[in-house]
């Protein structure tokens, strides 16, 4: 019992690891301190919450009723603790891709934070500073929404439909700001703070010009790295056809179709033609991708040789019976005659037909002993059951099996 | 003997295919690009050209550049297409060019010699490949329009022709084909013949897009 309780202890003991969520509120910064630490992530929240507000309210009231200056940094103190957290806390392991919720609004409110310090403005600019108190402030808020809206909420899936009006208001209330205040410097001669206007002014210019740009410009990076990879692949495919592909056939057409060295370097062949062409083939998951699948697997443990040819389209494997009928004859037609297969599958809107032929010795379909299940039982039985048909054919130039399968008709 | 120009641009398959063939045709030489090959078959006159459908040099359109090229000489030359690539666009491209037959680098050098002999004698050579992909390309599995009434038709396949090209796709040889249908083998390859004229002469745009469509498998 102790035994079995101690693991137990020591894993409680154990504090999760210091990690920031992938969908989070703000910064998933009190949902990892609270699980790290074993506290409701609201109540860690909360606290962080109550202590940015009491020191924003200190700091305002200390500036406007003191004119001290100083109060602005400690009343900043919670918000740099948090931003602290959340540059250095990892995020949680994903993949690199996923995108990033958060539950705030956090360009909105940002641009709300810009719009309550420029309320302040007809308070401050009484006060004896150099530069009114909010303005500079209120102007980093309202760059820090747009910059916010074109990184953060642009990849957000919930924020990209409203992250460009966010943008666009802030880019308008940092022009009007400035205008504002530059009216009030020239009114009061205020060199600095003229300057300081003029800034704010061509911020809000550059927030409506620059994102676009941006966006547009790594969409076109990316763009040509794409071009790029497609080009160079079509390269190496083309270079790969005229030069390893053409080996191998020539290998296989020296060394004989039944040879050990030619089903190697035919199974070779096909391994690379599903590589350089792959996702070419519109119908994969169908029954010829299905027969090639077998073929490719057969070549490779008999010694064959299968052509599969197809027609028509099937979007589908049509029955598991026609598919596993068809790969026993395929196996038989490897394991008993060997040499050149063909494989024939046609679809038309009525049956599915499907063909397999080997130049064997053939055998007499009617002396194979009861024992042996192979086609009685796998081939015919198994499309009878499916309202299908099978019939083999066999002499001595080899041996045919063919299977159909009305479509529409099956259960 | 059957006087052949083999036409490829890698110099072992030459060499390799040279020595299989062995004593069955008389190879006149061979050629490893577009330009050079139609030099060569403008003045040796071969009875065949083994073609490879992947050529550089020239304007880049490969065997069937060839074929195009040497178009005036198709009365006495035949090509044969020779190659690895089983795409639709290079198989129906370079028949389409006036080659009379595919056969892929794969095959032996008795099964070459003997389609050689077929070519030279003006009949055709499909593989099943190439059967299916007739079949596939007139849209005989899809149902659409019923068969032919007379084997004149251009854009479609006779029943007769249908049932041949299936037999073909099968893995059957002309001489099977034969016993199967009841019909003589010249009759065979009567029609296999008529599918190549119509292959090469029908102007369904559609052949063209089926083949674009299919690209390389």
């Amino acid at each position: 019992m102790t035994a079995a309780a101690h693991p137990d202890a020591a894993a409680a003991r154990v504090r999760p690891p210091l990690v920031r969520p992938r969908e989070v509120v703000l910064g998933g910064v009190s949902t990892a301190l609270g699980r790290h630490l074993g506290a409701r992530p609201e109540v860690v929240r909360i606290l962080f919450a109550a202590v940015t507000l009491a020191g924003g309210a200190y700091a305002v009231a200390a500036v406007l009723l003191a004119g001290n200056l100083f109060a602005e940094a400690i009343g900043a103190a919670p918000v740099l603790l948090y931003l602290w957290f959340w540059a250095l806390v990892p995020r949680e392991a994903g993949t690199p891709d996923a995108p990033r919720t958060r539950r705030v609004p956090v360009a909105a409110v940002l641009l709300g934070i810009a719009g309550g310090l420029a309320l302040l403005l007809p308070f401050t600019w009484r006060l004896d500073q150099p530069v009114p108190l909010g303005l500079v402030e209120s102007a980093a808020a309202a760059v820090l929404a747009i910059v916010w809206a074109t990184t953060a909420d642009a990849r957000d899936p919930q924020r990209a439909a409203s992250a460009p009006v966010v943008r666009s208001l802030a880019a308008g209330f940092l022009a009007l700001l400035g205008l504002a205040v530059l009216l009030g410097a020239f009114v009061g001669s205020r060199t600095l703070v003229a300057i300081v206007a003029v800034t704010v002014v061509l911020l809000g210019a550059a927030a409506f010009v620059l994102p676009p740009l941006i966006a547009r410009w790594n969409a076109r990076a990316a763009e040509r790295a794409a071009l790029a990879r497609e080009e160079q692949r079509s390269e190496i495919a083309a270079h790969l056809h005229d030069s390893v592909l053409q080996t191998l056939a020539i290998i296989q057409n020296r060394a004989g179709a039944g040879s050990e060295i030619a089903r190697i370097a035919r199974a070779q062949e096909r391994e690379l033609r599903d590589w350089l062409f792959a996702g070419t083939d519109p119908f994969a998951g169908d029954l010829a991708t299905e027969l090639r699948t077998m073929a490719r697997e057969l070549e490779l443990a008999y010694a064959v040789r299968i052509e599969v040819v197809t027609v028509g389209e099937v979007s589908e494997v049509e029955s598991a019976a026609l598919a596993g009928a068809a790969r026993e004859a395929l196996v038989n037609a490897a394991r008993h005659a060997g040499g050149d297969v063909t494989v024939y599958a046609e679809a038309t809107p009525d049956t599915v037909e499907v063909f397999v032929r080997d130049r064997g010795a053939g055998f007499d379909p009617d002396a194979v002993p009861d024992g042996r299940l192979g086609i009685r039982e796998s081939i015919v039985g198994r499309m009878t059951r499916a309202g299908g048909t099978a019939a083999v054919e066999s002499g001595p130039e080899g041996t045919e099996v063919r299977i159909a399968l009305p479509r529409g008709g099956r259960a | 003997m059957t006087r052949v120009l083999i036409v490829d641009d890698h110099s072992i398959f030459r060499t390799g295919l040279r020595t299989d063939l062995g004593d069955a045709v008389e190879v006149l030489g061979e050629a490893g690009d577009v330009d050079a090959a139609v030099a060569a078959i403008a003045e040796l006159r071969p009875e065949v050209v083994l073609l490879d459908v992947h050529l550089p040099g020239g304007a880049g359109g490969g065997g069937a550049e060839v074929v195009r090229r040497s178009a005036a000489l198709l009365g006495e030359v035949r090509f044969l297409a020779l190659s690895v690539s089983d795409s639709a666009e290079d198989v129906v491209g370079v028949i389409r060019a006036g080659a009379r037959g595919y056969i892929t680098k794969a095959t032996s050098g008795v099964e070459v010699a003997a389609a050689v002999a077929t070519v030279a004698a003006g009949d055709a050579v499909f593989s099943p490949r190439l059967a299916g992909f007739v079949l596939d390309a007139f849209g005989t599995a899809a149902g659409a329009p019923a068969v032919a009434a007379s084997d004149d038709e251009l854009d479609r396949l006779s029943a007769r022709e249908q049932e041949v090209m299936r037999l073909i796709a099968r893995g059957y040889a002309y001489k099977e084909v034969a016993s199967h249908l009841y019909i003589s083998i010249k009759t065979v390859e009567t029609h296999v013949s008529s599918v190549l004229r119509k292959l090469q002469l029908s102007s369904r745009h559609e052949l063209t897009a089926w083949a674009l469509e299919r690209r390389l498998l």
